[in-house]
């Protein structure tokens, strides 16, 4: 028997930023803006899709100056589709219900047309 | 405020020392964007949630729970034995026997999770916050059976259904039946590995019951510590479903059967026989509930036979756990229904079977995978 995967709407924000520009490493920091989620739920959404194998993560190449290197993330082929398939299915209402923040990720996904 | 935010940098770089290598990573991209987050009250939110994840990572709150639990039990257990030496005069020819029982239980309190630090039947105990949980709690009431031990002599008094004087020789008996059970468990299991398990478990019930005869409550404190262990352990073959609703099951049949039996209670004992039939119909009506709940909750992928089978075991299994939670209640809150330490488990059994059976051939349910995350139900 196949299990049914249904995600949150804050895994759905981060999977359609990431969608967003599949190809691109994203940084933490820069998901938390653009999904609107806080440090403590965004990171724990991340280490699942990780274990998951839905996203990759790696560390930033060379030491940049003035700054530590950074945890970048992007999704995985496999992460890709999931994402894309998941996105496509999730309810518009339940979309809605996200709290600030999480209110602008649910637009900011329909919007990216995903 | 800068101060603060150092502080907590600080000590997200500690906490992340404290996760497993392949979670490290995770607590040091925190801190390593913190510095692109601005100053003050984000950056510091940005730090808590960190602090946040590599508490969630370490499973931290749930060690910190479960060795508080720990150690309640373990003051429990002392106080029981300091009762048991205070409360029961020395000239009293049942004191020994009250004592020696006392010491039984708690000594099994002790050894066995000594035991289970290893990896086999008793441990360690299983991930999910039920089996902690259940552990604690199922120890703490066996604690409380040391209660009930010196409180039923006290209630029955030195008349011919008292406990008696201590009788080493029974002692000795016992002690010899374990020996001997063990010593030929581990014979078997070295010299003929291929033996069916039903042979060493036959031979461990024999061990049991010439226990049971002859030290018939530090037998059941020594099993139910047994059990509890091996239900909660990793390796238990009782899932986290069946675990959790055979204990809700079991303690909503003894609070049930407690308050009913609480109003029945009169001094002419007048109600007495439809009390018993109370007890015994709603353990075994409640077994039966968590017997079909536990199968219906059972989802798999391979073949339905097996399926069914494995829906029926858990359905009894869930069903024992109700009849020994059940038992356990009734015994730490009236004294006369000892005999349900024997019996829950029995019409347990008998009503998880009956319920498991009615429940396995339900349609497969799907259950989405979930995790808790930030403390938000993230369901993936």
């Amino acid at each position: 028997m196949s299990r049914r995967t249904a995600f949150s709407a804050q895994t759905l924000a981060v999977l359609g930023a990431l969608a967003a520009e599949p190809s691109a490493w994203r940084h933490g920091y820069d998901l938390a803006r653009q999904t609107g989620l806080k440090s403590g739920t965004l990171y724990p959404i991340l280490v699942r899709l990780a274990d998951r194998e839905i996203v990759g993560a790696c560390w930033e190449e060379g030491q940049p100056a003035g700054r530590p290197r950074r945890h970048l993330y992007r999704l995985t082929t496999d992460g890709l589709a999931t994402a894309m398939a998941a996105l496509a299915a999730a309810p518009a209402p339940a979309t809605r219900t996200a709290r600030p923040g999480r209110a602008a990720a649910p637009r900011r996904l329909a919007g990216e047309g995903l | 405020m800068d101060q603060l935010t150092r502080m907590l940098a600080e000590l997200l770089r500690k906490m992340a020392r404290l996760l497993p290598p392949e979670r490290r990573q995770w607590a040091e991209a925190v801190g390593a964007e913190a510095g692109q987050v601005p100053a003050g009250w984000p950056r510091l939110r940005w730090l808590a949630g960190g602090l946040w994840l590599a508490m969630g990572e370490a499973k931290m709150m749930r060690k910190v729970v479960y060795w508080l639990g720990a150690g309640a039990v373990a003051a429990a257990a002392a106080w029981v034995v300091w009762l048991s030496w205070r409360t029961s005069p020395s000239e009293d020819a049942q004191t020994v026997t009250d004592r020696v029982r006392v010491l039984v239980g708690v000594a099994a309190l002790v050894v066995l999770p000594w035991v289970g630090r290893r990896r086999g039947w008793f441990g360690p105990v299983g991930g999910s916050l039920t089996a902690r949980l259940v552990r604690v709690a199922g120890c703490a009431a066996v604690c409380g059976l040391g209660l009930v031990v010196v409180r039923m002599d006290s209630h029955l008094g030195p008349g011919p259904h008292g406990p008696g004087p201590f009788s080493l020789l029974r002692e000795i008996v016992a002690l010899a039946a374990l020996g001997v059970a063990l010593a030929a468990l581990a014979v078997v299991k070295a010299r003929r590995a291929d033996t069916e398990v039903s042979k060493l478990w036959g031979l461990a019930a024999m061990a049991g019951a010439v226990m049971f005869v002859a030290v018939p409550l530090q037998t059941l404190a020594i099993i139910y510590a047994a059990g509890i262990l091996a239900a909660t352990s990793r390796r238990s073959p009782v899932v986290t479903a069946s675990l959790a609703v055979g204990t809700l099951a079991g303690l909503a049949a003894g609070l049930a059967t407690l308050l009913a039996v609480y109003e029945l209670n009169t001094p002419t004992d007048r109600y007495v026989d439809l009390m018993f039939l109370l007890v015994v119909t709603t353990t075994f009506l409640l077994a039966a509930v968590a017997g079909a709940a536990a199968a219906w909750l059972l989802s798999g992928t391979g073949d339905p036979q097996e399926l069914r089978m494995a829906r029926d075991t858990q359905g009894m299994l869930a069903g024992t756990v109700a009849g020994a939670v059940c038992g356990l209640v009734l015994t730490n809150f009236i004294v006369v229904a000892v005999f349900m330490l024997v019996g829950g488990p029995l019409l347990g059994v008998a009503g998880g079977a009956a319920g498991g059976i009615a429940a396995a051939d339900h349609p497969l349910r799907s259950l989405p995978v979930r995790s808790w995350a930030a403390g938000l139900f993230v369901r993936f």
